[in-house]
């Protein structure tokens, strides 16, 4: 266990000296400065207005990270030849898939938790520059579940990147691997929502369906997890369907992680 | 040295004033493409809906705020000058209620840019999306049933939305009396009777109380004179003339007095109406 944290810990050490992070998050933090501007443009709905930017703002910087920093940190031990200085040590591979996934989410973690308090100050500020009349719907149970729930599709985003990264040696391959996955899990409910109502009345194969059930099921359903507009309008999630959530999210991190190991170590690394 | 720093600066400040120059004369040759060109469309959430990912509120907020560039400050030039103008704001307001079904901003809009600028059926389509989605809002229904009313003329849907409007929490007790009173228009008065009662009972506002057993009075005896000149038609085959009649044949007494100041009129398909219209006198 020690080994795994070790791992973890110099991963998570090596993710914060690149630069990209730094970029990611003074970018972050101007958008989120800008939602002080933004939201005095509209009209009634401040509260959800402010929720909205806030939230799609940790939401954007926390895929970039995954996509650009959490990736290369994967590719980077193959490219640089440093996974044989790792492996040479007493770790097994499911060892180091392990270590490597703690490392990157808790890369993520700590980012987007900085966003959140910087991003918390944000919100407590615009409220007091307008009348509570525009707060009405505003809540920060609600907010803060959203922000639980982005984080639980972020865990299983970067055992995805861990996945891909255990099948390919190429980053940029990866990356679109990755990238794909996330716009399918985001789409696929509306698929097939879209898909069942134009069906209605037509004539459609029975393979069609048959490959959209079967996708719903091997594909993570991330748009699951987007509670961002509900949390804008103050609607809190009961705990039944955070329980939910959070089964759904752990039992598919550790199913990928599973299986990336078991590729993993069946793999020649060259 | 000194001459090729006079010659770099020199060179700068050319460069600046260019910009200034070229700066001035992109926005206005900006403002003469926009002007040319509309960007009068707003694609349908069929599309936009699953290409925003996980931003369909941010992206929902983006396309109000384009929409309210859009419109700007000529909204009525727009509305007079432009056939587009109620397709463009329908199709926008509809998408972005579509991404975000509990936007109020964007309802408040439909009220605002479409009902008012004479399209209160497509504001009434849009509004039927809040009244779903905002099922304990009595904003959606009051405004679907005020567009009946006022826009539409059609007073028995009107009476019927401000009612469903005048249950949900905060509504404004007059809204109860206006649905009451649309019911008269609509000829529903047990529908009124029975909704005032409902309110009554609910209410511990002290204007409210007077004006609701004012309209409940009002109905009453409007119900009671219809049931009257019913039992005449019955009785002489024919309706009468006068409500007057009714106290000759001694069906009533006396023909009470409306409760608002006005007075009951028997019309030719023998029911019976107020001048008072239940306004406050």
């Amino acid at each position: 266990m020690n080994r795994i944290f070790a791992l973890s810990w110099l991963t998570f050490k090596e993710g914060i000296r690149d630069r990209a992070l730094m970029g990611i998050c003074i970018i972050a933090l101007v958008m989120l400065f800008a939602t002080i501007v933004f939201t005095g443009v509209f009209g009634y709905d401040l509260g959800k207005v402010l929720v909205d930017l806030n939230l799609s703002t940790i939401a954007f910087a926390g895929l970039l990270l995954t996509f650009f920093v959490n990736i290369n940190l994967m590719a980077k031990d193959i490219d640089k030849r440093t996974i044989y200085c790792v492996l040479s040590k007493p770790l097994s591979r499911t060892e180091y898939i392990l270590g490597k996934y703690l490392g990157l989410i808790l890369l993520v973690c700590i980012a987007l938790f900085f966003l959140l308090v910087f991003s918390s100050g944000i919100i407590a500020i615009v409220k007091s520059m307008y009348s509570e009349i525009f707060f009405k719907n505003f809540s920060w149970y609600c907010f803060f579940q959203a922000y639980f729930y982005q984080m639980l599709m972020f865990f299983i985003l970067n055992a995805v990147v861990i996945f891909f990264s255990s099948v390919s040696t190429s980053s940029f391959l990866v990356l679109l691997f990755t990238i794909a996955t996330y716009i399918t899990g985001q789409t696929i409910e509306e698929v097939m929502v879209f898909f069942k109502k134009e069906a209605l009345g037509q004539n459609t194969s029975a393979v069609n369906h048959w490959v959209i059930d079967i996708a719903q099921y091997i594909f993570p359903n991330f748009s699951a997890f987007d509670i961002k507009t509900l949390a804008s309008h103050g609607k809190f999630l009961p705990l039944e369907h955070t329980t939910a959530l959070v089964g759904y999210s752990l039992i598919y991190t550790i199913l990928l992680l599973f299986f990336a190991s078991m590729i993993f170590n069946k793999r020649e690394i060259t | 040295m000194m001459a090729k720093s006079i010659k770099v600066y020199t060179l700068l400040l050319a460069c600046v004033l260019i910009y200034i120059f070229a700066f001035f004369q992109l926005k206005e040759e900006r403002q003469r493409f926009l002007e040319l060109n509309f960007m009068d469309f707003t694609l349908p959430s069929q599309f936009t809906g699953p290409v925003s990912l996980e931003f369909k509120g941010i992206t929902a907020d983006f396309l109000l705020f384009k929409f309210m560039a859009f419109l700007g400050g000529r909204v009525q030039d727009l509305k007079e000058e432009y056939p587009r103008y109620p397709d463009y704001t329908y199709q926008s307001l509809d998408a972005i209620t579509d991404l975000d079904p509990y936007y109020w901003d964007a309802y408040l809009f439909s009220e605002m840019f479409l009902a008012w600028s004479g399209n209160p059926k497509e504001a009434n389509k849009i509004l039927e999306k809040a009244r779903l989605h905002l099922s304990n809002d009595y904003r959606p229904s009051y405004y679907i049933g005020f567009n009946n009313h006022y826009f539409l003329k059609d007073f028995k849907t009107a009476s019927k939305y401000l009612m469903e409007a005048s249950k949900l929490p905060g509504c404004p007790y007059y809204i109860a009396a206006l649905a009451a009173r649309l019911s008269v228009y609509s000829f529903q008065h047990r529908d009124g009777i029975l909704f005032l009662k409902e309110m009554l009972k609910n209410t511990n506002d002290k204007r409210a109380r007077k004006e609701f057993e004012l309209r409940i009075a009002t109905l009453e005896f409007l119900e009671m004179l219809e049931k009257k000149v019913t039992e005449y038609h019955a009785d002489f085959g024919k309706y009468p003339e006068v409500l007057e009649d009714l106290v000759k044949v001694k069906l009533i007494d006396k023909i009470p007095e409306d409760p608002y100041k006005g007075k009951f009129v028997l019309m030719s398909n023998g029911r019976v109406y107020t001048t008072s219209k239940m306004l406050p006198y």
